[in-house]
C-alpha cells in the first residue's frame, strides 16, 4: 500500500464531494480543449485548403472576402472582373494551371459555382477534393456535380432537375431562374471541403442565366450587363508557391483586379479575429479551472480538518510530515487528473456535437480532442493550479499536531 | 526499556508535569493508574516522543529521545513502538486488513511482499480471520479494538502503549480484549504501558505506576 493508494482510499471515502470537484475541473479542462480543438482544427483544414491554390483573382475590394467567397464558399464576392484580364494572366509564364469562377446564384443555399471542366481534374497533395462518388462531370451547359452535403441535405439525385435562386441567401423572395434548370449528372465524394457544399457547372451555364437573354432583371448585387466578359473570380496554380508575393503585387499594382493568397489571408484571419475570439474563450476556460482549483482547495482543507485524528493516527503509527503532506498533494493530483481526463472527454463531445454543425456549415471535419502541443501546455497549467491548490490543505496536515489531535474528540 | 527521570513538561500557564522517576524493565507490563486529568496520557505521550519533554532524561529501548529530529522520532516510533487507543483510531476507509496493513506501511520495517501475509496472520492471532475485508464502521467495538491490536502488535515493537484500550468497551467486551492484549504482550515479550483510570484493570497488570501527582502547579 503507497501513498497514492492511500489518498485514492480518502477520495474514494468521499465520493460525493469528490466527483462534484472533479465536475467542476473537468467543466474548464472542457472547455479549454474544446477550444483549442476547435481553433487548430478549423485552422488546419481552412490552410490545407487555402494552399490548393496560390492566388485568387477577383475584383478590387476586400481580399478576406474574395478568398471566404471563392474558395470557401462562405462570403458574398467582392463583385465581378473584366475577363480579360484573366485571359492575359492565364498565359503568364509562371502559372500552371487558371480556372475561371462565375457565381450568382444558389439552390437550397447551397452555391452554384461555374467553372471550367478543367477544375474537376484538380489535385494537390494526396487530394482530390473533385472526384466523382457517382455520374460523370458537366459537359454542357446546364450540366450539374453536386457536392456530398447537397445530395444529402436537398435529395437530389442522379438526373434530377433544379433552378437556381438569385444571390446568395436562402431566401423565399429570391427570384428563380425557372428558364434554366439544370440537371443533376455527377455526385462528388465527401471531401470533408468546401466542395461538399457547392454544385458546379460550367460557367456557360452562369452566364447564360444571367445574360439579357435571361428572364430576370437582375438587382444592384450582381448586376451583369455583359456576362460573358465577366468573371466573379478566378483560381491560380503557379509554378512554385515561392512566387505567390511577386505575383500577387504585379496583378495589384498593373491591374484593375485584386489578388489574395489563400494560405495568407486565412493566417490574418486566425491571427487576428480569431485570435482574440480564442484568447476570451481560453480565458473563460483558465477561469473556470481556477474556480476548480479553489473548490479543490476548500475541499480537500475541509476534509483535512474532519480527518485531523487520521492523519494523528498515521503519524503515530510512524508517518513523517512529508509523508502527510505528500498524500494530501497526491490528493490534490488524483482530482485534477481526473478532471483533466474527465474534461478531455466533455471536450471531444463538444467537438464531435460541433462537428456536425461545421460539417454542414463549411464542410469541415472536426476529430476528437487530440493532444497537441498547446493542448498539453494547457494540461500542465491546469495540473499546476490543482497542486498549488492542493499546498494549504497539505501544509495543514503537514502542522499535525499529534498529541493534541489524538487528545480531541 | 523505559526510563523518566526528572522530565519536566509546561501543560500551560501555571500548570507543569513532573516525573521525579519512572522505570519500566523489558518485557514489564506497568498500569499508569490515576483519575482523569493526572497526566497519564502525558507520561505516555512523552514516552512515545509525542510531546516534548522541556527537562530531563527520557530513555526508551535504551536510546535518549528527548535528542532526536522529528523524522527520526517518526522512524523509531514506527520501528519501536505500537499504540492502542480507546477510540480504536481505525482508519475509516480501509479494511480491518488495511488498517493492519497501513501500521506496517508506515513503520517501514517489514519488507512490503510480507505484508499481506503478516497481516492476515496477526488478525488470525486475535480471532478476526473471518473479517479481514470488513470496514470498521462494520465491526463490533470489541472486533475494532482487536485489529487495532493486530496493527499495534504487527510491527513486532519492543514496546506497547495503551490508552484506555477498554475504556469504549462494555465489562465483558473489555475482559476479553485485556486478556487478549496481556496474552499477546506476554507472548511476544513487549514491554506494555498501560493507561488507565478503572482499578479493576489496573489490578491485572503486575505493576501498577501511581500517576496521582504527575500534574502540578508551577512554582514561580
Amino acid at each position: 500500500m503507497n501513498l497514492w493508494r492511500i489518498a485514492w482510499s480518502y477520495l474514494w471515502n468521499r465520493k460525493l464531494t469528490t466527483l462534484l470537484t472533479i465536475l467542476s475541473v473537468a467543466l474548464g479542462v472542457g472547455l479549454i480543449s474544446a477550444v483549442l480543438t476547435l481553433r487548430e482544427e478549423t485552422q488546419r483544414r481552412f490552410e490545407e485548403e487555402g494552399q490548393a491554390f496560390d492566388i485568387v483573382l477577383g475584383a478590387k475590394g476586400n481580399p478576406l472576402q474574395l478568398v471566404l467567397s471563392s474558395v470557401y464558399f462562405l462570403d458574398a464576392p467582392t463583385g465581378n472582373m473584366d475577363i480579360a484580364i484573366f485571359n492575359e494572366l492565364k498565359e503568364h509564364e509562371d502559372v500552371i494551371a487558371a480556372y475561371p469562377v462565375g457565381m450568382g446564384d444558389t439552390y437550397k443555399g447551397y452555391r452554384i459555382v461555374g467553372t471550367t471542366r478543367d477544375l474537376m481534374d484538380f489535385s494537390y497533395g494526396d487530394r482530390a477534393p473533385y472526384a466523382l462518388a457517382e455520374g460523370r462531370y458537366f459537359e454542357a451547359p446546364f450540366e450539374a456535380v453536386i457536392g456530398a452535403n447537397v445530395a444529402q441535405e436537398t435529395s437530389l439525385k442522379m438526373g434530377a432537375t433544379f433552378v437556381g435562386t438569385h444571390g446568395f441567401v436562402d431566401s423565399p423572395y429570391a427570384e428563380a431562374h425557372e428558364n434554366h434548370p439544370y440537371t443533376v449528372v455527377g455526385i462528388l465524394e465527401r471531401s470533408g471541403s468546401p466542395n461538399d457544399r457547392a454544385i458546379f457547372c460550367d460557367i456557360q451555364s452562369v452566364w447564360d442565366v444571367h445574360s439579357h437573354g435571361g428572364e430576370h432583371n437582375h438587382d444592384d448585387q450582381c448586376e451583369h450587363h455583359r456576362p460573358h466578359d465577366e468573371i466573379t473570380a478566378a483560381l491560380i496554380k503557379l509554378a512554385s508557391p515561392a512566387i505567390r508575393f511577386e505575383f500577387k503585387d504585379l496583378v495589384n499594382r498593373n491591374y484593375n483586379a485584386m489578388a489574395a493568397i489563400p494560405i495568407q489571408e486565412i493566417q490574418k484571419l486566425y491571427e487576428q479575429l480569431l485570435g482574440m475570439a480564442k484568447l476570451v474563450l481560453l480565458a473563460i476556460g483558465y477561469l473556470v479551472v481556477a474556480i476548480s482549483a479553489l473548490s479543490i482547495l476548500i475541499g480537500l482543507y475541509m476534509a483535512i480538518l474532519q480527518r485531523k485524528r487520521d492523519l494523528a493516527i498515521m503519524r503515530a503509527l510512524g508517518a513523517t510530515r512529508g509523508e502527510i503532506f505528500g498524500a494530501v498533494i497526491i490528493e490534490a493530483f488524483w482530482v485534477t487528473l481526473l478532471g483533466i481526463l474527465a474534461g478531455w472527454f466533455m471536450g471531444t463531445l463538444v467537438c464531435l456535437a460541433l462537428n456536425q454543425y461545421l460539417v454542414a456549415q463549411i464542410g469541415f471535419h472536426v476529430s476528437a480532442v487530440r493532444l497537441t502541443a498547446d493542448l498539453i501546455a494547457a494540461y500542465s497549467a491546469v495540473i499546476l493550479m490543482g497542486l498549488v491548490a492542493g499546498i494549504l490543505p497539505a501544509w495543514q496536515a503537514y502542522r499535525t499536531d499529534v498529541a493534541r489531535d489524538l487528545a480531541e474528540l | 526499556m523505559v526510563l523518566l527521570e526528572h522530565v519536566k513538561r509546561r501543560l500551560g500557564p501555571g500548570v507543569i508535569f513532573y516525573c521525579e522517576h519512572f522505570h519500566a524493565a523489558p518485557g514489564a507490563r506497568v498500569a499508569l493508574f490515576g483519575p482523569s486529568g493526572c497526566g497519564k496520557s502525558t507520561l505516555l505521550n512523552l514516552t512515545t516522543g509525542l510531546l516534548r519533554a522541556d527537562e530531563g532524561v527520557i530513555r526508551v529501548d535504551g536510546q535518549e529521545i528527548q535528542r532526536y529530529s522529528e523524522s527520526k522520532l517518526d522512524a523509531f516510533r514506527g520501528e519501536r513502538i505500537g499504540f492502542v487507543f480507546q477510540t480504536f483510531n481505525l482508519l475509516a476507509p480501509f479494511t480491518a486488513l488495511q488498517n493492519v496493513i497501513v501500521g506496517m506501511r508506515f513503520a517501514d520495517v517489514i519488507p512490503d511482499k510480507e505484508w499481506k501475509e503478516r497481516a492476515r496472520a496477526m488478525l488470525d492471532r486475535v480471532g478476526l480471520g473471518h473479517r479481514l475485508h470488513s470496514k470498521p464502521g462494520t465491526l463490533s467495538v470489541g472486533e475494532r479494538q482487536r485489529v487495532a491490536i493486530a496493527r499495534a502488535l504487527v510491527n513486532q515493537p519492543r514496546l506497547i502503549v495503551a490508552d484506555e484500550p477498554t475504556g469504549s468497551l462494555d465489562p465483558k467486551t473489555a475482559d476479553g480484549v485485556m486478556a487478549l492484549l496481556l496474552e499477546l504482550c506476554e507472548q511476544e515479550k513487549v514491554t506494555l504501558l498501560l493507561v488507565t483510570h478503572d482499578r479493576s484493570i489496573a489490578d491485572r497488570l503486575p505493576k501498577i505506576f501511581d500517576c496521582t501527582d504527575l500534574v502540578k502547579e508551577a512554582q514561580s
